[in-house]
């Protein structure tokens, strides 16, 4: 700076206007937003989904395959695990800057319609860019939210009991289509009794299981804008579980806790647990047994009140390429190729082309689409139940709360209390 | 800059110059320095001011980030009082704070008393205890926890060797917090370099005229280290007490991301978090963010206000 302590005027403006630069270079960097389009034509559309590894593996083969059959269009994708995907989705939606398309499932579905940020793809159906045929079982039902088609299957699955094979053989039970929950709990107990292993890691605070006890009593976890049960309907089953728990019959959840991430079905910790049907991958990987897939238990020996569920590929209401996000979603369900690499990585492929390009070598795979086909023939397959806004995290809410009643941390009748409470809170939000 | 009274004697004599020139510079001079300060002003205002009047706004209404915000006075803090996981957010992070920041500070002040005396390999020793407090705000040091205490790992063996056997911390509710103390303590080498720098300053001439008065060791301590390092003690003591209130990444990475089991790493920040970034509730998220502020300012204060009765300073003089 100057000796005589002055500082010059055009100092002054030159520093003056090196800030007003980096404050307009930070505002362009933090923007960041060309509407992804260049002057060539080519279009970039970004991808975001949720997963590991080995996804992000196929859908990079897979978007090769795309890019390659239309050079025009480039896809960005970026992916998290679940928890992460929808925070960060969230932030993203409430910005403004949501990726194009992205991977969805039923919970999510009225949420993100009611904040606006979904596209629906009927127009570009009708448009020809997309196509709603060859869907397996009515599948692409699930993608559709008061006559609008919100997201597009990309696979299926349905709730399933997985158990460990050889423990249920030593103990001589064999589950079949159209048993009752009491034969269910009975054969827990002779497992208990003979193998000295709980026979279930722990049912009662699985959302998407209960919805199924509740549909097969005529009822549902959810109607269109709340809840389809009642505190007396949850204090019973949660009572129940509880008592199945200190009976040792049901795995001890401290001892869940710290199987984590192994499920303690394949710690042999418990002999069966319920879970998506796609999930099963992971047992046979994990564990040292043989695992198999096991009918649901009804309550009249005949309705399991099973259903279709899938995850999905959804696309943003603020997209600036709808053609190019419909024909890009048109690929990744339709096309055979496709199908081929991603396998049943997200559920059994939804449509005819992928499913009949797709056959299993292995038999993890084999069996879940063995069981999808059983299900389907054994006419147990109803319509889904509507999913309303804020069901996502009722469903965390329902495992947290249900984990407590069941540690003895919390009693049944406050858990029930507080259920009933938070999910008032999301329903409403 | 040099100053006027070190000019060598052949400098220009500098003239007062007339009021109404000089005050024109020093509007200049002042302009000047505003202009430069400008793009930290700026910056304060838009990522620190803005962001928190925003959210003191956000807490007096209902905002779940896409709709906009409805205003509803201060029915956040009345649903924030009567739901009990923020009960229980409270009472754990108190937990934590309450026995994690005084173990932490009697490790800093055993290790530093030790490190205090001239040995070989000083040098490192101290760059050994304190190295965990660089690294250890990281996430991997959290997995790396996570696994340490998880079942059948290494703390759980020697449990288990030594005859009480509890199945792993990180999955028993009653246990897992002290997983999370002990990490805090484990990061004692921050204020273990203060108390060290405390203890220099402590003048030898007091303890060897206590020395030649017949005071032992533990009464040199009690009658002169303490309270000529008490200014420091109070420094640590305040920083570790914020520090602590505000302990969220190692929660969630021990947890898995869930605060549990049953809620029991369910700290303060982390039901903030949980509320806002999974529930959307960014009201009541911000609500309970001024929350803690008000908490920490009220903590620091009662502080403050009890230094009279234990920090001794120098000359008295405050």
């Amino acid at each position: 700076m100057g000796n005589n302590g002055s500082v010059e005027r055009r100092t002054v403006l030159k520093a003056a206007g090196a800030s007003l630069a980096t404050l307009g270079l930070a505002a362009t960097t933090g923007c960041g937003g060309d509407g992804g389009s260049s002057g060539d034509g080519t279009v970039t559309i970004r991808y975001a989904w949720w997963g590991a590894d080995e996804r992000a593996k196929r859908i990079n083969q897979s978007i090769a395959l795309f890019e390659k059959k239309y050079p025009k269009i480039k896809v960005k994708t970026d992916f998290q695990d679940y928890v992460a995907f929808w925070e960060k989705f969230q932030t993203q939606a409430a910005g403004g800057n949501p990726p194009d398309v992205f991977q969805n499932a039923v919970g999510f579905l009225r949420k993100y319609d009611k904040r606006g940020v979904l596209l629906d793809l009927k127009p570009q159906i009708e448009a020809g860019n997309l196509s709603l045929d060859n869907f397996r079982a009515g599948v692409e039902k699930v993608g559709q939210v008061d006559g609008k088609q919100l997201g597009i299957p990309v696979g299926s699955n349905t709730m399933s009991l997985v158990i460990d094979e050889k423990v249920f053989e030593k103990a001589g039970v064999k589950p079949k289509q159209g048993w009752t929950w009491d034969e269910y709990f009975a054969a827990l107990k002779k497992i208990h009794d003979t193998q000295k292993l709980p026979g279930d890691t722990g049912y009662f605070s699985i959302m998407y299981l209960y919805d199924l006890y509740l549909r097969q009593n005529g009822k549902a976890f959810f109607t269109k804008d709340g809840l389809g049960f009642d505190e007396a309907d949850l204090t019973e089953w949660w009572t129940d579980g509880y008592n199945r728990v200190k009976a040792g019959i049901v795995t001890d959840p401290k001892r869940v806790e710290q199987d984590k991430p192994k499920s303690s079905l394949s710690a042999a910790h418990g002999a069966s647990e319920f879970t998506w049907d796609n999930f099963t991958v992971r047992y046979t990987a994990e564990g040292t047994s043989t695992y198999g897939l096991a009918p649901i238990p009804t309550t009249d020996g005949k309705q399991t009140g099973q259903y279709l569920a899938s995850l999905m590929l959804s696309a943003s209401a603020r997209t600036k390429h709808p053609k190019e996000v419909a024909q890009f979603i048109n690929f990744m369900v339709h096309d055979p190729e496709v199908g081929k690499i991603m396998g049943y990585d997200r559920g059994i492929l939804a449509t005819t082309e992928q499913f009949d390009a797709y056959k299993p070598a292995d038999a993890p795979n084999q069996a879940i689409a063995k069981y999808e086909t059983d299900v389907a023939a054994a006419g147990v397959l109803g319509t889904i139940t509507p999913h309303p806004a804020g069901a996502d995290t009722c469903e965390s809410a329902f495992l947290r709360i249900g984990g407590d009643m069941s540690q003895g941390t919390t009693k049944v009748a406050d858990a029930v209390k507080q259920f009933f409470s938070e999910a008032k809170t999301a329903l409403a939000s | 800059m040099t100053l006027v009274k070190d000019s060598p004697p052949d400098a220009p004599e500098i003239r007062p110059e007339a009021p109404a020139a000089k005050k024109r510079r020093g509007r200049r001079e002042n302009l000047a320095g505003y202009l430069f300060m400008s793009p930290w002003i700026a910056g304060f205002l838009l990522l620190t001011a803005g962001p928190m009047a925003a959210s003191l706004y956000f807490a007096f209404t209902d905002y779940n980030l896409f709709n906009s915000p409805k205003w509803i006075g201060f029915d956040n803090f009345t649903t924030m009082f009567h739901d009990p996981r923020w009960q229980k957010s409270v009472e754990v992070t108190a937990k934590y704070v309450v026995i994690g920041t005084p173990l932490k500070l009697l490790l800093a002040l055993g290790v530093a008393l030790l490190l205090a005396q001239s040995r070989r390999g000083q040098a490192f020793y101290r760059a050994a205890f304190y190295a965990p407090s660089l690294i250890g705000a990281s996430v991997s040091v959290g997995f790396v926890w996570r696994a340490l205490f998880s079942d059948d790992a290494i703390v759980d063996r020697t449990q288990s060797f030594l005859g009480f056997h509890t199945g792993g911390w990180v999955g028993d509710p009653n246990w897992v917090l002290y997983s999370l103390v002990a990490l805090t303590v484990w990061q004692f080498g921050a204020p273990m370099v203060i108390f060290l720098a405390g203890l220099k300053q402590v003048p030898k001439e007091l303890y060897e005229a206590a020395e030649v008065d017949g005071a032992g060791p533990f009464r040199r301590f009690w009658s002169i280290t303490l309270p000529m390092i008490s200014p420091v003690l109070f420094f640590n003591v305040l920083l570790e007490t914020i520090h602590s209130f505000q302990i969220f990444g190692s929660a969630y990475v021990v947890s898995n991301a869930t605060c549990g089991p049953a809620d029991a790493t369910l700290v303060y920040t982390c039901y903030l978090y949980q509320k806002g970034f999974r529930e959307s509730q960014m009201g009541f998220a911000s609500a309970m963010a001024w929350m803690l502020l008000l908490a920490v300012a009220l903590v620091t204060a009662v502080l403050f206000w009890s230094q009279k009765r234990w920090v001794h300073y120098e000359e008295d003089a405050r």
